[in-house]
């Protein structure tokens, strides 16, 4: 290694060292400004280790399991949630798409495209023939956090209540099991997908290994039949309202409390 | 508590906000509860870390980022799928019925984080639950304590709802149970933990019947990922915090016998650092006793600076050491005591015989 | 590593001070590192314990090695990372899901032999080093104090210059004497280990970066460790400088047994130790623990003066100067038969608690059984009279010598060597049905080989 190389790593040890310190004292402000240094110093070592693997061979930097997504991300989102039939957060939407595409979501890039999709919409109402949006809750027909639904569903499904997390939860194992059974021979990530939920599901399935998709289906089939009705009552409700009080907009992506406790945040 | 303890504690403080207290501040505040100055530093809402760090005698109390990974990991994952797994171990532990599945999220409302929000809020949710049935699992309810005058925020896990009434605090935690075995010292610290939602959940319920004093516990199994539940009896600790809390709100006394002028007033000048210096404020800590022993090594931000005051003394030996040489202060004095240089009082003499004894039987042998 | 359940980060392992073995983990959440991590460490441990099989003795009907492994680790919580270990790879598997090499399982059931031989009083098989100093020195710190590596050999040997409480205080700062493990400082997680994983995981197989990243996690992870491979090492001196004790030998034999027995067992058997032990073999056990420490307690006593001087004081043990004999004492026995129970008065200074009827027995003379049959309280001292009875030859009057004359210092202690009888139990073969009949032994499950580690 060359020797103004060999300069900055000594210094980064050094700050390294110092920034330790000074958190180590309590000193916060310190050693903001010392990790700043050391990012800064840490970066032109990259560099200078770059240029030193240019003269030798290049570096290989590390790629995405599949070079580019087939199709384009809010496709990908749209079909999990599509094959889940029913509202879902961002992990289970990659776990879905892990099971059964190639390709990998990115989890930050999620986020974006939720915020995407509601500035298209509000440029250009209902110019694409689906949109991704939040799911509402109930009571304050706001979005609900974390959870994803697609824009052409029924307002009523798009609505969460109490209930409506566990019965969606039934809802995705039972239309999850229903595509394990048609696919031949499925991914091993998807069977471990399907017992993420049999696992939880009273009488779905003895063991990983034992586990088949139609008792699968059975036994959330029976759950279901607990809840169902008063969610669907609750739901039905929600929706009504949010139909009569809410805007195009809201109705997608949900009402904001505005000005209520605009001093607490 | 009077206006005039209010005011004094106030100006204990100094021209800065008081401290906030979290669950584990408030934990914290049944360590030591003999000591005066933790009392005092506490009730006035003194920022110990900051008074500590500024007498040049820093905490040392650091959480590595792996832990803090880890712990947020395994909360996210037993809550995923709509509790899924929760459920499950919940059903099993507090024989939840089947239909007992409803939710409600408190972590924000209608996108709104704010605390007054959130509190508003989860009350209103968490004392409609018996009467709309509605929901069995509570997410991230944000709740309040009074203490010592101030309004704390704490913000459990999860809180269940029972069936038949009750509500249950569901602590979750990254330490792994393993043959059915875990870190003693991390449960007692759990436990308390819990302890101080209980209370304050009591406290909005204005109903102590309607919380349990067990709480559930869930923790990774053995070495893996999976989940277990275990209810955890706090009767125990709730009885020490509930003593604590009173005592804080009966500070009045302790306050009273201060220095009127006193003040531990952390404000900063221009360049950012207290005003105050240094010694001006050991000087004022010195003003209100403290009861030093090596536990607050672990548990309070002042440790290392009573340590040092303590220097000397018998109680930084530990607990037994001190019990044991009860009324013999200075190890100085317990040398006079041994070798006879020293006259023992009344409340000393039984440790004076004892020291006497040890001495010659020990010089007997090493001579 | 913090958070993880026993997730091995890295460890420094040797016999010899200037070769330490370095291993580490570049990411402790891959569990195929950490098995190989544990491979790696199984080669290290095996090797030394196979060492110590190289020569035997045959005492009684066994066949004795001569030599016993012995694991020191900086504290307690090191020993407990230990058993940890033990248990977590000790059901692994060589086939199916996630196999390991032989040597993984065989690592666990020596770790978690170590751990639990640890348990019985008087052995050395593994020592937490701040324990065994504070065996043999108080130093002027409290117990939680103590429990820190650096802090307590700052006590007992401080560098030059320095003063003992002065070295202790500066073994506080992490920055100079990093944490004797198993946890590592948060700071050092965050600023120093966390970049280096991220590096390290952000790079190519076999790219420069890769490779540079584990140089820094290297040295790193040295850096933190070799300080308190240093310290053992000084402690161990600091041990050694000591004179051993006269019963040090026996207790050494025990583990040598014991170790033996282990080590046939593993060679004929080999199944893992149970996860948890079922009711006759823990109450045996509790049995053997208990008798163990009241041996250990007596010997260790009779070794040093200093520790019989801990039970004079605590009034189990008292010296003091033989006034009176009554050496030619007689007495009916139970069977009719006239029997020699010489009485001897001892006067001490010592605050004596022990009643009239305790056994007692003189160091001096172990194998005469000494009952106190009246004590008398005097204004600055106690008279203490004794019968004794055997260790006085085969003939009606006792051999000359064997019971203590007039002016003769003596001491009498409750603690000895076979104070400790209690009823003995069954053979675990004959254990009755009300017992749960005789113990099966354990037979490990699919599910304990197939525990995940993540
Ligand atoms: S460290 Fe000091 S102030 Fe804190 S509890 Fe202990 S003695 Fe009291």
């Amino acid at each position: 290694m060359t020797s103004p190389a060999e300069a900055l790593e000594r210094r980064i040890d050094e700050l390294r060292a110092a920034v330790r310190k000074a958190v180590t004292a309590g000193e916060r402000d310190r050693a903001r400004e010392l990790r700043k240094e050391l990012r800064r110093l840490e970066d032109a070592w990259d560099e200078a280790l770059d240029e030193l693997a240019d003269q030798t061979e290049r570096p290989v930097k590390p790629v995405p399991r599949q070079a580019g997504p087939l199709l384009p991300l809010r496709e990908q989102v749209h079909q999990a949630l599509t094959l889940l039939g029913a509202p879902a957060a961002p992990r289970l939407i990659i776990a879905v798409h892990e099971a059964f595409h190639v390709g990998e979501i990115i989890p930050a890039r999620l986020t974006s495209l939720r915020r995407d999709e509601e500035r298209s919409f509000r440029t250009a109402p209902h110019s694409r023939p689906y949109y991704l949006c939040p799911a509402l809750t109930a009571d304050l027909l706001a979005p609900a956090r974390g959870l994803l639904a697609v824009s052409t569903w029924p307002m009523a499904n798009r609505v969460i209540g109490p209930l409506s997390p566990r019965v969606d939860f039934l809802i995705s194992a039972i239309r999850l099991a229903g595509h394990l059974d048609r696919i031949p021979d499925p991914s091993t990530d998807a069977r471990r997908l399907l017992w993420r939920f049999a696992a939880n599901i009273p009488g779905a399935a003895p063991s990983a290994a034992a586990m088949t998709p139609a008792a699968v289906a059975d036994a959330a089939e029976a759950e279901l039949d607990i809840h169902r009705d008063s969610d669907r009552s609750h739901r039905e409700a929600a929706a009504k309202r949010a139909r009569e009080q809410l805007d195009d907009i809201e109705q997608l992506f949900g009402s904001r409390l505005r000005g209520v406790a605009s001093t607490g945040s | 508590m009077d206006n005039d303890t209010s005011e004094r504690l106030r100006r204990l403080r100094g021209a800065v906000p008081a401290k906030r207290h979290n669950a584990r501040t408030v934990a914290a505040l049944t360590g030591n509860p003999g000591c005066a100055r933790r009392a005092v530093l506490d009730a006035a809402g003194v920022d110990k870390e900051q008074l500590a760090r500024h007498v040049g005698f820093p905490a040392k109390f650091g959480q590595s980022q792996f832990a803090i990974t880890r712990g947020n990991a395994f909360e996210a994952q037993v809550k995923a799928n709509a509790f899924a797994e929760l459920i499950r171990l919940l059903r099993e532990t507090l024989e939840l019925e089947l239909n007992e599945v409803g939710q409600t999220d408190l972590e924000e409302v209608g996108g709104n984080t704010s605390q007054e929000m959130r509190h508003i809020r989860s009350r209103q949710k968490l004392t409609g639950a018996a009467a709309d049935g509605e929901s069995t699992f509570f997410d991230h309810p944000l709740l309040t304590l009074d203490v010592g005058g101030n309004t704390v925020y704490l913000e459990p896990d999860l809180v269940a709802f029972h069936h038949n009434g009750k509500f249950h605090v569901v602590e979750i935690k990254s330490f792994a149970v393993i043959d059915d075995q875990a870190d003693g010292g991390k449960v007692a610290a759990a436990a308390t933990q819990s302890a101080v939602y209980v209370l304050a959940l009591r406290r909005l319920l204005g109903d102590d019947d309607a919380v349990s004093d067990e709480v559930v516990l869930v923790c990774p199994k053995d070495f893996s990922n999976q989940p277990v539940a275990t209810k955890v009896d706090v009767r125990k600790q709730l009885i020490v915090l509930q003593h604590q809390l009173s005592r804080l709100s009966r500070i009045e006394k302790l306050v009273g016998e201060l220095p009127p002028a006193l003040t531990f007033d952390l404000a900063a000048g221009d360049d950012g650092k207290p005003t105050r210096s240094a010694a001006a404020l050991t000087a004022a800590l010195a003003e209100v006793e403290a009861r030093y022993a090596p536990d607050c090594l672990a548990k309070c931000e002042m440790a290392f600076f009573c340590r040092k005051e303590a220097s000397g003394c018998t109680a930084t030996l530990g607990i037994n050491v001190r019990e044991e040489l009860g009324g013999v202060e200075t190890v100085a004095e317990a040398l006079g005591l041994a070798d006879g240089s020293l006259i023992a009082s009344d409340s000393q003499a039984e440790a004076a015989a004892m020291l006497r004894t040890t001495a010659e039987i020990y010089g007997s042998v090493t001579a | 590593m913090a958070g993880e359940a026993n997730a091995p980060l890295a460890a420094m392992i040797g016999s010899d001070v200037a070769h330490p073995t370095l291993l580490f983990v570049p990411q402790p959440r891959n569990r195929d590192m950490r098995f190989e991590f544990a491979a790696s460490l199984a080669e290290v441990v095996l090797d030394y314990v196979r060492s110590r099989t190289q020569r035997s003795e045959v005492l009684g009907n066994d066949v004795v090695f001569l030599e016993a492994p012995q694991l020191l680790v900086p504290n307690r919580a090191g020993a407990a990372f230990v058993r940890l270990l033990g248990r977590s790879t000790r059901f692994r598997r060589t086939t199916g899901l996630y196999p390991v090499p032989q040597r993984v399982p065989t690592l666990g059931r020596w770790l978690t032999y170590l751990a639990e031989r640890s348990e019985h009083p008087g052995s050395a098989a593994m020592l937490a080093m701040t324990e065994a100093l504070s065996m043999h020195w108080a130093s002027g710190q409290s117990a939680l104090e103590d429990a820190n590596l650096a802090a307590i050999l700052g006590w007992i040997d401080p560098p030059d210059g320095v003063t003992g409480p002065e070295a202790a205080i500066a073994a506080e700062d992490p920055l100079v004497w990093p944490p004797a493990g198993p946890s590592t400082d948060p700071s050092f997680d965050n600023e120093v280990l966390a970049p280096a994983i991220r590096a390290y995981a952000d790079s190519a197989p076999d790219s420069p970066r890769r490779m540079h990243a584990l140089q820094t996690l290297e040295r790193e992870l040295r850096g933190q460790m070799e300080p308190t491979w240093r310290l053992m090492w000084r402690a161990v001196d600091v041990l050694r400088a000591l004179p051993p004790g006269d019963t040090v030998e026996q207790r050494w034999t025990a583990d040598r047994k014991d170790f033996s027995r282990y080590h046939n067992y593993l060679v004929m058997d080999g199944r893992p130790q149970a996860r948890r032990d079922g009711a006759v073999v823990a109450a045996r056990r509790l049995q053997t623990l208990e008798r163990e420490q009241t041996l250990y307690d007596a010997t260790r006593a009779l070794d040093d003066p200093l520790v019989m001087a801990n039970f004079r004081v605590t009034g189990e043990a008292f010296e003091g100067t033989v006034v009176s004999v009554e050496r030619d004492r007689r007495v009916t026995g139970e069977k009719g038969r006239r029997i020699t129970r010489p009485l001897i008065v001892v006067s001490t200074g010592d605050p004596m608690h022990l009643a009239v009827g305790a056994a007692v027995r003189s160091p001096a003379r172990l194998g005469q059984e000494a009952t106190i049959v009246e004590i008398r309280r005097l204004a600055d001292s106690t008279l203490v009279t004794l019968e004794l009875a055997g260790g006085m030859g085969r003939r009606a009057a006792p051999a000359p010598g064997t019971v203590p004359e007039e002016k003769d210092d003596i001491t009498y202690t409750s603690a000895f060597p076979d104070a400790f009888r209690t009823p003995d139990l069954p053979p675990t073969e004959l254990t009755p049905w009300t017992h749960g009949g005789p113990p099966q032994p354990y037979v490990p499950t699919e599910d304990d080989a197939r525990e995940v580690w993540e």
